[in-house]
């Protein structure tokens, strides 16, 4: 008697270990993929399109104004900003010092900073508001040469110079430094930080006064329309092949995707110990019927029928698997608090690093209780339980009663 | 009076290995409602088997049993069992008692399994208990009790769901001379008062004494049947 209430304990212990382990790894899973989907969030502009013409490995061609127009006129975005990428160009200070701009983009200013609002925020200066011709804006690192560092100050002048190939000598232009942003960070565009603005009419007054785009950022209302309304800016176009969209959504989806799929990849090796705990249960089950042979046929001579028995033995085995499920559960977020407790320590970042950068924030994994996971580990505990447990009730139930009662 | 047990010539052999051995060859014999029958025989005779294919624990290979009307060879394995709940009482050499369960849950288990409801019972088992004379000991586990204790437990439980006929495999068989004797003399008041048929497998001659017929039996045949007046109807 004794000895069988251990035998029971230990078998439930195989469940609640097996359970503990599915739900410590489920809701730890799910804390790591609902806090990567907010880091993305923060980092990547989910809801802006970007428009190139051609395609992002041939990078050739140009918008028209009309294109930019037809963009503007798709429903679901409600702001579009159009870019004009100057390439070969290089900034320089009053001591002809070449500023780290690797990108320099012609922009018209009040549309990229409603755009990207939190991007793009001075930390010296002021973006300047519509049309004001010969000025630049500097992103953090194309004025910094380091932490202490900079190279310009807002009101400044420098030199932008464009290689022209079709002339021998290279353009200069002299531009005010309006402003330098904070440090953004990486976006799903690109890092601002090592950018330069310079208003789109200084730019087509440079390229003789044509008006051709390079890139169009398209501000959907709603970021999980993306990809419909990517498809009608392509509809738009006379040929769709003739551009490519990146649609920043689709991609932390299938980020998402990865890490569903590691998350049930790491379940499903957890459920191998649900599956040992289950040959345990039919294994203790199988003891107790052949103990219990007699009992079984004393229960058939009263006139007990075989589905009674067979549900008497099943009863057990769901109640093991519950027992044994429910305080799994428990221990199972006690389990991801402290795994991720644990990890969490590991992931601070070091703090004498130069680059405080907001990616460099301490990643926090808050493990999710899910509903939804607690009841998926508790059935399959229990259904787990009625499997195995079935062939030693099955056995049961199939006892010859004068056989059994002989049993000794 | 009308035949409560008919058994026509019932034949059952057992594989043993690759041996067929026939314990029974052909047994033909009834029993009337409220008779006290005694199977007597030497240990190998059949007696054992007779009494679990009487009972519905298995059924023969030829030959028919009706047990009130009921013929044992036709019902499925659930109605065999329903049979055995509601119009078969069961007394066993070794009690088997549930032995983690008191008496009084012991007798009170096959209205338990016919759907009593938990409280009349336990009222029934209690009042069942008090019969058989052991109302003081119902709260004890068959291992406090002693043998004839636990063979007056084992009565009571066989006799909680009214059978119609009462099934005993050397009832007195484990116990000693005194405790056998009251035992049997429990059988018989029972027998009287609830005029249910006992059919008893023994080689006490105490109860072949008691019964009203005597069968004997010898290598799974039928060698003869003795009626015998009761004593106790002779007293009275």
């Amino acid at each position: 008697m004794t000895q069988r209430k251990l035998r029971t304990s230990l078998t439930t212990l195989g469940v609640v270990i097996g359970i503990t382990a599915i739900i410590g790894l489920a809701s730890l899973g799910e804390g790591f993929r609902s806090g990567i989907k907010e880091r993305m969030q923060q980092g990547f502009e989910l809801d802006v399109l970007v428009v190139i013409p051609g395609s992002f490995t041939a990078g050739i061609g140009e918008f028209e104004p009309q294109d930019v127009s037809s963009v503007r006129n798709v429903t679901g975005v409600n702001l579009v900003a159009p870019l004009i990428t100057t390439p070969k160009t290089k900034i320089y200070n009053n001591k002809s010092e070449r500023l780290n701009a690797l990108t320099v983009s012609a922009v018209n200013f009040s549309e990229i900073t409603q755009m990207l609002p939190e991007r793009l925020t001075p930390i010296e200066g002021e973006i300047p508001s519509q049309g004001e011709n010969d000025t630049i804006v500097l992103g953090y690192k194309a004025c910094f040469l380091n932490e202490t560092t900079p190279l310009v100050h807002v009101g400044d002048e420098v030199t932008m110079q464009i290689e022209n190939p079709s002339l021998s000598l290279p353009i200069n232009k002299t531009l005010r430094v309006a402003a330098i942003l904070g440090k953004s960070g990486t976006s799903g565009i690109t890092n601002f930080d090592y950018w330069a603005f310079i208003p789109t009419s200084t730019a087509i007054q440079l390229m003789g006064g044509r008006e051709a785009y390079n890139i169009i950022l398209a501000k959907v209302s709603d970021p999980e329309q993306s990809e419909q309304v990517a498809k009608a800016i392509e509809e738009g176009f006379d040929n769709p092949y003739s551009i490519s969209i990146l649609v920043p959504i689709a991609f932390m989806r299938q980020v998402d995707r990865i890490l569903n799929f590691t998350q049930i990849f790491l379940v499903a090796i957890a459920s191998v110990s649900l599956l040992v705990a289950g040959i345990g249960i039919m294994n203790v089950m199988t003891i107790s019927v052949m103990e219990r042979t007699r009992e079984i046929g004393i229960l058939k001579a009263i006139g007990t029928k075989s589905r009674t028995v067979l549900v008497m033995f099943l009863a057990e085995a769901v109640l093991i698997g519950g027992v044994g499920g429910l305080i799994g559960v428990f221990m199972g977020y006690g389990l991801s608090f402290g795994l991720a407790y644990t990890l969490s320590s590991f992931m601070q970042p070091q703090h004498d690093r130069v680059f405080k950068t907001p990616e460099a924030q301490r990643i926090a994994i808050n493990p999710v209780f899910s509903f939804q996971w607690t009841i998926i580990a508790f059935v399959f505990a229990i259904i787990v339980c009625i499997i195995f447990g079935l062939y030693p009730a099955r056995k049961a139930a199939k006892l010859d009663p004068v056989e059994a009662l002989r049993y000794e | 009076m009308k035949a409560l047990l008919e058994v026509h010539s019932v034949k059952k052999a057992y594989r043993i290995g690759k041996v067929l051995v026939p314990a029974l060859r052909g047994v033909s014999f009834d029993a009337r409602e409220g008779e006290f029958l005694t199977i007597f025989g030497p240990s190998g005779s059949g007696k054992s088997t007779l009494l679990h294919l009487i009972g519905g624990l298995d059924r023969p290979d030829e030959g028919e049993i009706l047990v009130d009307g009921f013929n044992i060879l036709k019902l499925s394995d659930d109605e065999l069992a329903q049979l055995r709940l509601t119009k078969i009482g069961f007394v066993f050499q070794f009690f088997n008692l549930l032995p983690r369960l008191t008496a009084l849950r012991n007798v009170e288990l096959p209205l338990t399994v016919a759907g009593v409801p938990e409280e009349e019972a336990l009222d029934r088992a209690k009042e069942m208990l008090k019969l058989v004379g052991l109302e003081a000991r119902m709260n004890h586990r068959p291992s406090e009790l002693s043998g004839g204790e636990q063979q007056r437990v084992a009565m009571a439980r066989a006799l909680i769901n009214n059978p119609k006929i009462v099934l005993a495999d050397e009832p007195t068989g484990n116990l000693d001379t005194k405790m056998g004797w009251e035992i049997v003399q429990l059988m018989k008041k029972l027998n009287e008062e609830k005029r249910q048929t006992f059919v008893a497998v023994t080689h006490d001659p105490y109860i072949a004494e008691t019964a009203d017929r005597l069968i004997h039996l010898k290598d799974g045949l039928i060698e003869g049947i003795k009626e015998a007046p009761r004593r106790n109807k002779q007293r009275s």
